[in-house]
């Protein structure tokens, strides 16, 4: 109610200032944009991270800010007379069929220009559906199922990394340990919760070992929030590979990491594909157990010491919402950022002309809060072609950098002492 | 009530027909997209509870796992494109006839039990075969099956910028299910339905094949319950086994019957019609908390209509009516 | 090799089966003496958990030490659920039995979702902690206690049961509602009883169980149904039935998943229930 009143009283206010000037109609207008996130349900508390991000890159775009990112030091939007953004929030409960019909509504509704979402895999795959029905640009930042830029979609772009590209580094990242350590690594195993998510990542690392020349000795799939692990850690065990690689939710991730000290099982390394391991309650839960856990990500705070411009951000960030930026808000920061710098450089609210610009956009890696060498999309697929993750290690409470090598804050702690000798 | 049925058929007509023209008129009054979607999900969940409520309801044989059977319609209508390029109207009746089919397989031996252990039975089984779904890799496993998107089309039954196709099929899909109730009410399958309902042993001593009965009341709603996910999977054109076998969908379509009242006609239809807008707008304007204030409430709600008005919403009309 | 993995397993199996057993106690009680399926029976133990964590949280204290705390607390919530809600649906079809029991499923769940947030909680240090080393075969120490700490407390159901006064009152009411009443049974007096108790035992185990497993507010559904499935396959009310079936779905689960795939080891838990149910509807230990 409150909101669709302050809008009304937006525009009223807009109409009445337009006429008291006397310019030419429909000069200055706000350019809508819709951000569809799971403010509540499950995700609840990522969601409202993600829209304090989104909600800081609009002011970012619509004031001025002495920071080297796209339409920081220009007030709105250049080429658009210097219009307005405004972000209109929509609640997916992380269901898909809500996200379907909150991008419709969008749409039809609110007038959007353009979609932004919508975290997860599965409602991000619904909701671009309704934005390729109505011919509207959707950029989904956050997202890494592989499917979703094989579909082919002419409207569909995605500026994360995704898990191919993830596993790739983590066999890449295996070969330059092997190369600075003298590690001898030859095989994986993986160990994945059974939906879309695990078993994409599963997948993308059979893919990518046989590629890379590791051998995958076990991939053990289990199903969500079971009572115990036993029973796949004993499986894990029983092929003995080099590194684990688990792919969970923060449920079995903890769930995971207890039975592994348990069973005083230690692998060289347990290389894990971010998601549960990387949440704030798998650190503050396990407390030490969980330390020397390496994870992809796909941003990290102390990236800042070699990228002063992530400090920075994260101040104004910390001092408004109370809270440090992650890999989450920085990625929603950044997708609001190029899909904005798109419209203005289409110069036009033309949801065809900003498909356009998203086709021809290149932004440079100096641009951006993200480890990233860039943005550009393939031509085909729509996906970042430029993006790249970073492998992060737990120790002493902290998650530190350890690869690529050039960013890392710290020397990477391998093999994971014994659990013994901890 | 009495007085009711005797103001004749031509009252009920008059007001049926009322009904059923604001129901096509609506989405000219209401242009927008969320008024229209909401309407959607109305006559999904009022169909999908009608057709519980054939065999919770008029049957007495509490089902807890009518989500396989909608899991079953979404993934023939779009398995069938995916794999043969059939349009999922095929898909839809293939569906129909496997539910049945499965409705049966379930109800051989489940119908041995009674009360609880039938209740508990039938959860059981979701849960394997949303498992079993799961990791069945021709269907997509966990992945699911994405739906590919096509120009607007009658044969695929897609329509990209318009709802009105969805919703006058939705609603022909409740209608469907509302005719087939009444006739049910009056005939003698009806009658038996309630004959085993109040007491099998006396209905079975009477004559009553109660076995058989209990089998083509599954049969009955395993197919239409196959229909609306067929329906649900072309809206939605995404499908995986958390989005349509869920264990919270066989309970919500129970609570929809019993909150509107079960074993009624209009009894489904009126839960949909309280429960669907107070999640939808719960959702929209007390939601972005994140709070779970709504569930609070949902839980509450249970359990002071079992409690004061364990005959629904309807239920307090007829308390009302015949003071 | 071989067998010091199986071993692991089974015995992984049974510590985390004892749990399951002092878990569907409570769960066959209720459903065996009034006939009701308690559909909250999960949460009560998601609440026992709660009640160690914050215990723990706030003042230090040890879970094996605020374990009466949360039977106490349990045991009367347990009684004034009867009293509120059960009580007056005694008589209701059974379709509104299931019903109410699950909106004070939904109404518990929720509650701790809005007040302790949907966020993953474990206690760290406990008194106990570490594992032993038998040869291979490593049992933690946190779980050897819970189990052996469900073994006492489904021993004390049982004598409770079998070998007093007010068990025999229990029993009796069981049989045969009215007769009870005749013989003098406050019948009304013995299912807030059997309330209070089978909700205390849910927060036994949850206070065991929170020493080595995460809390948080769904957590309850995970047990639940296993103690459904542990209630159906001892035979409903036959608490001796439902501790063997719960050790007996620890190790199916286990060895299913070792021996099979991970991924399907619940389709096996559910394929036993079914099958129990089909053939021996008594329970694997009724005798009938």
């Amino acid at each position: 109610m409150k909101r669709r009143f302050a809008n009304v009283s937006g525009m009223a206010m807009a109409v009445a200032l337009t006429a008291l000037l006397a310019m030419p109609a429909a000069a200055v207008d706000k350019v809508r944009i819709g951000a569809i996130y799971p403010l509540t349900g499950p995700a609840g508390s990522t969601g409202a991270e993600l829209k304090d991000a989104i909600t800081l890159a609009a002011d970012i775009v619509n004031g001025k800010y002495d920071l080297d990112l796209p339409l920081a030091r220009t007030q709105g939007l250049p080429n658009l007379k210097g219009a307005q953004v405004e972000v209109i929030f929509g609640d997916h409960q992380g269901k898909p069929d809500v996200g379907q019909a909150e991008a419709e509504r969008m749409i039809t509704t609110e007038k959007v220009v353009a979609l932004m979402g919508a975290y997860h895999s599965s409602v991000t795959t619904t909701a671009s559906i309704a934005a390729e029905r109505h011919k509207v640009p959707f950029l989904n930042p956050e997202s890494t199922d592989p499917k979703l830029t094989e579909r082919g979609f002419r409207y569909f772009f995605r500026t994360t990394p995704f898990d191919d590209q993830f596993a790739e580094n983590f066999f890449q990242f295996l070969n330059d340990v092997k190369k600075q350590k003298g590690a001898k690594i030859s095989s994986v195993a993986t160990v994945y919760e059974n939906t879309n998510f695990g078993t994409g990542v599963n997948n993308a690392i059979r893919k990518n070992a046989a590629k890379y020349g590791y051998r995958l000795v076990a991939d053990v799939a289990y199903a969500e929030k079971g009572t115990s692990a036993i029973a796949e850690v004993q499986k894990v065990k029983a092929a003995a590979p080099d590194v684990v690689m688990p792919a969970s939710y923060t449920a079995d991730a903890i769930l995971y990491m207890k039975t592994f000290k348990d069973l005083n099982y230690a692998p060289q390394a347990i290389l894990a594909m971010d998601a549960g391991y990387i949440s704030d309650e798998f650190k503050k839960t396990l407390g030490k157990d969980g330390e020397y856990v390496l994870s992809r990500e796909v941003w990290a705070l102390d990236l800042a010491k070699k990228k002063p411009m992530i400090a920075k951000v994260n101040e104004i960030y910390k001092k408004r919402f109370g809270r440090d930026m992650n890999g989450n808000s920085a990625r929603s920061f950044t997708g609001f950022l190029v899909l904005a710098d798109a419209i203005n450089r289409a110069g036009s609210t033309d949801p065809e002309k900003i498909r356009e610009a998203l086709e021809k956009y290149t932004l440079g890696g100096n641009m951006m809060i993200m480890p990233w060498d860039g943005v550009a999309f393939d031509p085909k697929t729509h996906q970042n072609t430029k993006g790249r993750g970073i492998i992060v290690q737990l120790v002493s409470g902290e998650w530190y950098t350890v690869w690529p090598f050039d960013l890392a804050s710290r020397d990477v702690v391998w093999p994971m002492p014994a659990w013994g000798k901890r | 009530m009495a007085s009711g049925v005797a103001a004749g058929s031509g009252f009920l007509y008059a007001r049926n027909g009322a009904l059923l023209a604001a129901a096509l008129a609506y989405p000219f009054l209401f242009r927008q997209s969320f008024p229209q979607d909401l309407a959607i999900k109305i006559f999904l969940f009022g169909g999908l509870a009608s057709a519980w409520n054939v065999l919770g309801g008029f049957a007495g044989q509490v089902s807890l796992g009518n989500a396989i059977f909608f899991g079953v319609g979404a993934y023939a209508a779009a398995v069938v494109q995916t794999q043969w390029g059939w349009t999922p109207w095929a898909g839809m009746l293939l569906g129909m006839a496997a539910s049945a089919g499965i409705g049966a397989l379930i109800g051989y031996p489940c119908f041995r039990l009674k009360g609880h252990y039938f209740a508990m039975a039938t959860l059981a089984i979701g849960e394997v075969i949303s498992t079993l779904f799961m990791n069945w890799q021709w269907v997509g496993g966990a992945v699911g099956v994405y739906i590919p998107l096509r120009d607007d089309t009658w044969k695929y039954f897609q329509f990209g910028t318009t709802k009105l196709p969805y919703y006058y099929v939705m609603l022909a899909f409740l209608v469907s299910a509302l005719l087939l109730s009444a006739a049910l009410l009056r005939s003698r399958m009806g009658y038996y339905f309630r004959a085993i309902r109040e007491d099998q042993d006396a209905a079975r001593s009477l004559g009553v094949p109660a076995r058989r009965y209990k089998l083509a009341a599954m049969g009955i709603s395993a197919a239409l319950t196959s229909a609306g996910g067929s329906l649900y999977a072309q809206y939605v054109l995404f499908i995986d086994p958390h989005s349509v076998f869920p264990m919270m969908l066989s309970i919500q379509v129970v609570l929809i019957a019993i909150l509107g009242g079960v074993g009624t006609l209009w009894g489904p239809v009126v839960g949909a019609m309280v429960l669907i807008p107070l999640s939808e707008f719960t959702r929209i304007y007390i939601g972005g908390t994140g709070s779970g204030l709504d569930l609070i409430a949902y839980g509450l709600l249970i359990i002071v209509i079992s409690v004061i008005q364990p005959r629904g919403v309807l239920g307090f009309f007829r308390k009302a009516g015949a003071a | 090799m071989f067998s010091t993995e199986l071993a692991q397993t089974l015995l992984s199996g049974v510590l985390m089966g004892l749990i399951f057993s002092l878990v569907a106690v409570g769960l066959t009680l209720i459903w065996g003496i009034m006939d009701i399926v308690n559909f909250a029976h999960g949460d009560f133990l998601m609440s026992g958990m709660y009640i160690s964590y914050w215990m723990y949280a706030l003042w230090g204290i040890d879970p094996l030490l605020s374990l009466p705390v949360s039977g106490a607390f349990l045991f009367f919530l347990g009684m004034v659920a009867y009293r509120l809600v059960i009580r007056r649906i005694l008589g209701a079809p059974m379709l509104i039995q299931i019903f109410a029991t699950f909106g004070i499923m939904i109404l518990m769940r929720y509650l701790a979702f809005y007040f302790f947030k949907p966020n993953y909680r474990s206690i760290q240090q406990t008194l106990l902690s570490g594992n032993i080393d038998l040869h291979g075969v490593y049992l933690s120490i946190p779980q050897l206690a819970a189990a052996a700490g469900a073994f006492l407390t489904t021993g004390a159901v049982y004598v409770l049961i079998h070998k007093t006064r007010v068990g025999g009152a229990l029993q009796a009411t069981a049989e045969d509602r009215e007769a009870a009443a005749l013989m003098g049974i406050n019948t009304d007096r013995m299912f807030t009883l059997a309330w209070g108790i089978g909700a205390a035992t849910a927060g036994i185990a949850g206070s065991l169980l929170s020493t080595f497993f995460y809390i948080f507010p769904e957590v309850g559904g995970i047990f639940g149904l296993i103690a459904f499935v542990a209630v159906t396959l001892g035979g409903f009310g036959n608490v001796a039935g439902a501790f063997v079936a719960g050790i007996l779905i620890g190790v199916v689960e286990a060895m299913a998943g070792y021996l099979y795939d991970p991924a399907l080891k619940t389709v096996f838990v559910y394929v036993l229930f079914l099958g129990v149910l089909f053939f021996r509807p008594q329970g694997l230990l009724g005798v009938e």
